[in-house]
């Protein structure tokens, strides 16, 4: 499939997401061409059976075609969210750096690359330390600069406890939520409790030989097993 | 919708229309709902989940409301047994929904009533525990709330009773008022994907005001409603939105779905409280219930502690219990001997010991546990309206997590030590069903009450005075290994799965009201006397049955005494009166009428079946005698001794245990003792445990499991104990 058709999939991908189908004049709209031009690229689509007329200029996607739809949406989201968020370019040139980039990786580099923007994504310290790396030594921070004890205490400072949980808290401490593993039954009764990334949390005692603790969050009293506290990351409150 | 409520109550006088109350667990809806309904309630399991459904009706006006109290839920995620039914139930369409918010807690209380705005009901939002939100310096701007929700919001103060008139009249209001969708500001993002899904959602008209709801289920991938809706024609259109805009909002806010949903659902509550709520600066940050907590659950005053209470609950419940429950017993046998009396002397009438023996002996032993199951409950409704309770649980979850148990089996468990039945009854107070029936299982291990008689008859009989002590210890710690092993087995095999998160909430301290406390002590007393009261009269009817026929026509001690092998003396004591080993056989009066009770027993069904199964048991050292007592001692443990006095021909109650002892050290081994004593310390619960096993976990199947599995075990070993004793004599 070549880059133009991409971008139709990816368009009508977007609009069924949004209307439910998609029809001639707004596909056209949004890519800013000419019907006629659309009409071109839906047959070469119709084709590779990734869409289907439903109805006179309604169009929707075959299950085949919002499968790649969505590939091609992902992409281009990750992309665009890489050089906004990570890189920090203005969102309109970050966009553009995408679609102009989404085409031409093939699926085994985009995948490496999903799974790598994936890891620096889940763990916002590097991110963060990243970007306060940049304002706080400029473009020319060094490596060797930020090894030097001193030089660039954020990275020290950030790598000391990246992994700390709501269950390597001292009794009397407290701390922030930063993120909410587990899955099921355990991960909605924590949603329910309120601890949500950006609670604090003070953990006030625990039982007899350690287990459970007992936390206070929202106001509210709570005990949990130390097995369930390890899921619930949280950093200093002071950071 | 009061009108309709009106014209079918026209139509069918007998239909009322129905109010559901929701909440949180710990809001105080089960005090509000009490003091909505009264003593006019009714307690029953949903079917197939231990989980309770309690209904009610309360008068509205002229109309007659039919209250739910719906379990207590934090959210509508249908993970648990309690969330699917309270979601079912609102689907059901009451015709108003009043969600109780403790007023505390409403920022957390609160997400629940934006849920339930989801699905379309009509709600009241009743703010309870006001008092305490006022004291705390938090005020509420009543009419401001009403006009952002558009619907009646109230303020109560559920276990005092304030307010009840102003709900009922919400309940009125927002019964007349139609049904329409509620606004909820969810945020541009999350609520132009719901619009999505909505619009591709399959119509079906039932769930017209639901489809808010439906798509945030299936937004948030939600296994129950992704399966209901793909099951509708054009249901995979609707799923194949969910996936997309799921897609589409965690790429653009870098979150979780569920994490994003919620933090919504708190929005839309902070926003709502920002503009209603005012918040008076605290002078004194510690309330009062820190600083109990301070010694309370302190980590070394802490157990200590809870062992007091809990002494003083056994106490009261016990030893205090045990004075009722001899006057029941006197009043029985008086009523029984009353009843004996109106019968001339002479031959046996069936009917007469129908009356006495099965009848009365029955309901005898259904209310005979009356006095201990209220007294239980009364320590424990205390404990549980204080908010004792759950610290109980977060003392002692560390020690019953190790064996795949929750920490609020721990006083269940011990209750058990008293008597099975209040101790299963006391599993309630779990919320997730698989804790709650592998305690149930194993409960019938922890030796209770009525096998103290058993143990004290058996273990002098076979033990030497130094080892009597060291031995009735061994039995309550065997029995209470056995049942934490056994729980631990089960939580591995058959009631395999994830711990239940045990993110177990500790209410502030409160003083209970006697009202509430009463309330729900007479509640657990109903419901056993209506649900396991009728099966356990029923079985001790039939036992009477399987004790007392058939009947043999003439006795072989009558016959002996026509032949002159035996004569008959007046004198009491007849052994004295007969040289060692002399024919004929001189009997007193009594002891005649025991040996014509061992033959009437002997050929009873009961002693046909003990024959019968007499060689299963042989491998375990018994003999017929001992197997028709244990089927007797089905009835309830403690008759195994009566039964036994009957096989042996020992009536006279006094010198009886002493006979007995002789008797049963004469003709068996310490080790079949031993056997003995472990076959009924684990095998064979008494009818009253099957009987509200199979009530409390709502499965006949659970209580034949109960039955069968312990008794299997219990073979087990008995068998074991026996065939090693044996080989080292």
């Amino acid at each position: 499939m070549s880059p133009a058709l991409e971008d139709y999939l990816e368009t009508i991908y977007l609009l069924v997401q949004e209307h439910g189908f998609a029809r001639v004049k707004d596909i056209a709209r949004a890519r800013d061409v000419k019907a006629a031009t659309v009409s071109i690229a839906l047959r070469k689509l119709a084709e590779l059976e990734l869409v289907r007329y439903e109805r006179r200029e309604y169009i929707a996607l075959s299950p085949h075609g919002e499968e790649a739809g969505r590939r091609v949406f992902t992409r281009h989201r990750l992309l665009a969210r890489f050089f906004e968020e990570v890189l920090g370019m203005p969102a309109a040139a970050a966009s553009e750096q995408a679609c102009a980039m989404e085409h031409s990786l093939t699926d085994d580099a985009m995948n490496r690359l999903v799974r790598f923007f994936e890891f620096v994504g889940s763990c916002p310290n590097v991110v963060d330390s990243f970007r306060e790396c940049q304002t706080a030594l400029g473009p020319g921070c060094s490596p060797e600069q930020r090894n030097t004890s001193g030089a660039c205490a954020l990275c020290s400072e950030k790598e000391e406890d990246p992994q700390m949980s709501l269950a390597d808290l001292k009794p009397g401490q407290s701390a922030v939520v930063t993120h909410v593993g587990a899955a099921g039954a355990l991960r909605q009764r924590l949603l329910d409790m309120g601890i949500l990334p950006n609670t604090t949390i003070n953990l006030e005692r625990s039982g007899p030989g350690g287990e459970p603790l007992w936390i206070r969050c929202h106001g509210a009293r709570l005990a949990l097993r130390r097995t369930e506290a390890t899921v619930i990351r949280v950093r200093d409150e002071m950071a | 919708m009061l009108d309709a409520a009106k014209q079918m109550t026209k139509a069918e006088p007998a239909k009322a229309f129905r109010v559901a109350l929701a909440g949180n667990p710990n809001c105080g809806k089960t005090s509000l709902f009490n003091a909505l309904t009264g003593a006019r309630q009714h307690v029953a399991n949903y079917p197939g989940v231990t989980v309770e459904r309690r209904t009610g009706s309360c008068a509205v006006d002229e109309l007659r409301a039919e209250v739910v109290d719906l379990p207590g839920t934090y959210s509508l995620s249908s993970f648990s047994p309690e969330e699917k039914v309270a979601e079912d139930e609102l689907m059901d369409g009451p015709a108003v929904v009043v969600v109780v918010a403790d007023s505390t807690q409403l920022q957390r209380n609160l997400v629940l009533l934006a849920q339930i705005m989801q699905t379309g009901a009509n709600p009241v939002l009743c703010l309870n525990m006001a008092d305490e939100a006022r004291a705390a310096g938090q005020t509420l701007d009543l009419p401001l709330m009403e006009q952002l929700l558009g619907f009646p919001v109230v303020e109560t103060v559920g276990h005092r009773g304030h307010g009840v008139a102003g709900l009922k009249q919400a309940i009125r209001r927002a019964a007349r008022t139609p049904v329409v969708r509620h606004k909820i500001v969810l945020g541009a993002e999350l609520e132009s994907a719901l619009a999505a899904i909505r619009k591709v959602l399959p119509a079906s008209p039932a769930r017209a005001l639901s489809d808010d709801w439906t798509a945030t289920r299936l937004l948030l991938d939600d296994p129950a409603h992704t399966k209901r809706v793909e099951s509708l024609p054009g249901g995979d259109r609707a799923i194949a939105a969910a996936r997309g805009q799921r897609t589409r909002l965690e790429s653009l806010t870098r979150k979780d779905i569920s994490v994003f949903v919620t933090e919504r659902y708190f929005g839309f509550v902070d926003g709502l409280l920002r503009e209603a709520r005012t918040l008076a600066p605290r002078l004194d940050p510690r309330e009062l219930s820190d600083r109990i907590d301070a010694v309370v659950v302190h980590r070394h005053l802490g157990l200590p502690i809870f062992a007091l209470v809990m002494f003083a609950i056994f106490w009261l419940t016990f030893a205090v219990g045990q004075y009722p429950m001899e006057w029941i017993q006197a009043g029985a046998t008086w009523l029984g001997d009353t009843v004996s009396a109106l019968w001339p002397e002479g031959p046996d009438s069936v009917l007469r010991s129908l009356l006495v023996d099965g009848v009365i002996g029955g309901v005898g032993g259904v209310i005979v546990f009356l006095p201990n199951i209220l007294l239980l409950f009364l320590g424990l409704a205390f404990l549980e309206d204080t908010g004792y309770m759950a610290r109980a649980a977060y003392l002692t979850d560390r020690l019953m997590h190790r064996f795949g148990l929750h920490g609020k089996s721990f006083i269940p468990m011990l209750s058990g030590f008293g008597c099975t039945v209040p101790g299963i009854m006391a599993t309630r107070t779990l919320e997730n069903e698989r804790d709650r029936l592998v305690t149930m299982l194993v409960l019938p291990l922890m030796s209770c009450g009525a096998r103290l008689p058993i143990w004290l008859l058996l273990i002098p009989a076979f033990f030497p005075p130094i080892w009597r002590a060291p031995v009735l210890w061994l039995v309550y710690a065997a029995g209470t290994l056995l049942a934490l092993v056994l729980a631990l087995a089960l939580r591995k095999t058959l009631m395999r799965g994830d711990d239940a998160p045990f993110v177990m909430e500790l209410p502030p301290y409160r003083l209970p009201t006697l009202r509430s406390v009463v309330i729900k002590m007479l509640g657990r007393a109903g419901l056993y006397l209506r649900k396991a009261g009728t099966t356990i009269l029923a079985l001790s009817i039939l036992l009477w049955v399987a004790t007392s026929f058939p009947k043999p026509s003439s006795h072989r001690v009558d016959e002996q005494i026509a032949a002159g092998e035996v004569v008959v003396t007046e004198k009491v004591d007849a052994a004295a009166a007969t040289p060692f080993g002399s024919a004929p056989l001189v009997l007193s009066q009594s002891e005649l009428a025991g040996r014509r009770a061992t033959e009437d027993l002997e050929f009873s069904a009961a002693g046909r079946v003990g024959r019968a199964l007499a060689p299963v048991f042989a491998p375990l050292g018994f003999d017929w005698k001992i197997v028709t007592a244990m089927i007797g001692a089905f009835a309830a443990k403690e008759v195994f001794v009566a039964q036994m006095g009957i096989v042996y021909s020992i009536t006279d109650a006094e010198a009886g245990t002493q006979g007995l002892r002789a008797a049963l050290a004469r003709d068996y081994r310490p080790v079949t003792g031993l056997s003995l004593i472990i076959f009924l310390l684990v095998g064979t619960p008494c009818m009253a445990t099957f009987a509200i096993t199979r009530r409390e976990s709502g499965r006949w199947r659970f209580a034949a499991l109960q039955f069968g599995g312990l008794t299997a075990i219990a073979y087990l070993l008995a068998l074991i104990v026996f065939q090693v004793g044996r080989l080292f004599g």
